[in-house]
């Protein structure tokens, strides 16, 4: 015996066991991830949950009221991965004849069962060389800049960094199934991940039903579909089903209810500052430009001459650190004003208020070191020559080598 | 690497006209498009057509209405556009050249 759940597909209800929950919001959270950038994206989902639903609707009938794991698996092995038709990465198995698809599907079923615990992988997509400062991220939860910047600098500063990558490339394995994708950046391991997803289906399920009194039906039931998932399952089941059941049938028989709901509060501020945080950030581009192609013509930048045995190229590079520093907590605050709640950039400095109160803590603590720590000035004033020290040693190996 | 793996990108290639083909001589539902092509060797899957006609939608060469179907909730019933006949006759007449090409390729 196992738990149920129930779902919503385009204004219908469907009773589903706790596995095959599971693997049908790993597969439509895939299929939404790789669509994204596309503009027929809600569109296509809906399209696909509709189809979803005819074939759940296949296997029940008024003796079966569940679809359980084994028939989602079979369904979800027939719709096949959602590939965005520029050729996304599931190019080859999309074009796979059918009975392919059937055959795999027991097998197939590992790949959208739940994701367990976050694991360190390489992750290939959008990675620079082998993905291995792009898993390393997911893993930490940081900005893949910032590991990438620290891969650099292990480099420069000790020569050590080129060797750690190659062994990490050659060792860690790369992220390829959908699982392996989402253990990658550990979803679903946390009970917020829990909260995100279930937040996610709430505004789903309110966007799919027309109609006041099922929107309100479905609230209802959202609701304490999520207290149940904070204080504990079986009593809560109980009490959802009893409820949920009742307040259907009365919808139905009733009919009419001439209040609307209300609508979630519009968020004023990010709105506004958004593209403020946008236009801040072009600012920033514009500048690290300038510098740049003034460092190239004149060696000096706004009357800050480089030492002159430093290479035109660290000057770039110091130039692009200090502009992805700088941007890093903007682009969070950005990406926060668009999807409250989400980190994208880092943890619990990811949000709006955290990043530009760490942006400001991080130049407080710099100037403050700076006036009254001697030591740390001493070291910001040489830090100019270790970094050419580096640069040398880094220089003669490469001459060294043949 | 089996006929069929070899000839994946030459399906997957083909798709979009076959799926032009299919839409017009009839107006259909998306079940109907994949009813028909998993008679063929092009069989494929919802996951693949759907962002398929999507991009055609966009691409102004087909057009949906709403229509109930016998069960459930109405459907997105298919139909060509102007643009999309248009096309249909330029992709046929490539395609015309290109099988001649096939053909004759290697025959003294």
């Amino acid at each position: 015996m196992n738990k149920v759940i129930t779902i919503n597909l385009n204004g219908v209800a469907y009773q589903l066991e706790e596995g095959g929950y599971d693997a049908l919001r790993a597969y439509l959270d895939n299929a939404v991830r790789r669509l994204e950038g596309n503009p027929d994206r809600d569109e296509i989902i809906t399209d696909i949950e509709q189809a979803i639903a005819d074939k759940f609707r296949a296997v029940l009938g008024a003796h079966k009221t569940v679809v359980n794991l084994k028939e989602v698996s079979d369904v979800l092995a027939e719709m096949g991965p959602v590939e965005d038709t520029t050729g996304g990465p599931a190019a080859e198995s999309g074009a796979a004849p059918r009975e392919q698809g059937r055959a795999t599907g027991p097998g197939r079923a590992e790949e959208y069962a739940a994701p367990g615990a976050r694991r360190l992988y390489r992750i290939e997509d959008g990675a620079m060389i082998a993905g291995v400062c792009n898993g390393l991220a997911a893993y930490v939860n940081l900005d893949v800049t910032i590991v990438r910047l620290a891969f650099a600098l292990l480099t420069v500063l000790w020569g050590a960094g080129v060797v750690v990558y190659l062994v990490m490339a050659i060792i860690v394995p790369a992220a390829r199934t959908p699982t392996e994708k989402a253990a990658a950046s550990g979803m679903a391991a946390t009970a917020q991940e829990f909260i995100r997803r279930a937040r996610e289906g709430y505004y789903e399920g309110m966007r799919s039903f027309h109609d006041k009194e099922s929107r309100r039906a479905w609230k209802r039931k959202f609701r304490q579909e999520m207290r149940g998932w904070k204080h504990g399952y079986q009593q809560q089941q109980a009490q959802y089903w009893r409820s949920w059941s009742q307040n259907w049938s009365h919808g139905w028989q009733q009919g009419c209810n001439p209040a609307p709901p209300s609508a979630p509060p519009p968020i004023v501020g990010p709105v506004f500052i958004a593209p403020l945080l946008s236009i801040l950030l072009f600012a920033l581009v514009v500048l690290m430009c300038w510098a740049i192609y003034s460092l190239a013509t004149s060696h000096a930048f706004l009357g800050v001459a480089l030492p002159a045995s430093m290479p035109l190229w660290v000057g770039i590079l110091l130039v692009v650190v200090a502009y992805q520093l700088v941007a890093w907590p903007i682009k969070s605050a950005r990406y926060a004003c668009y999807f409250p709640g989400h980190y994208r950039h880092g943890g619990p400095f990811g949000g709006l208020f955290g990043s530009l109160i760490g942006l400001f803590f991080l130049g407080f603590g710099v100037w403050y070191l700076d006036r009254h720590v001697p030591e740390f000035h001493q070291w910001l004033v040489e830090l100019p020559g270790l970094l050419h020290r580096g640069i040398d040693v880094v220089q003669s190996w490469f001459t060294k080598t043949p | 690497m089996s006929l069929e793996e070899k000839f994946t990108a030459i399906r997957k290639g083909l798709l979009e006209f076959l799926v032009l083909k299919i839409i017009s001589a009839d107006k259909v539902y998306a079940a109907d498009i994949l009813k028909e092509l998993n008679a063929t060797e092009f069989a494929t899957q919802e996951g693949t057509l759907y962002p398929l006609l999507s991009k055609m939608r966009r691409e102004e060469l087909v057009d949906y209405e709403w229509k109930e179907s016998e069960s459930g909730p109405p459907r997105k019933y298919y139909e060509l556009t102007a643009k999309g006949r248009d096309a249909l006759r330029e992709t046929s007449d490539y395609w015309q050249k290109i099988s001649g090409t096939v053909k004759n390729l290697g025959q003294k």
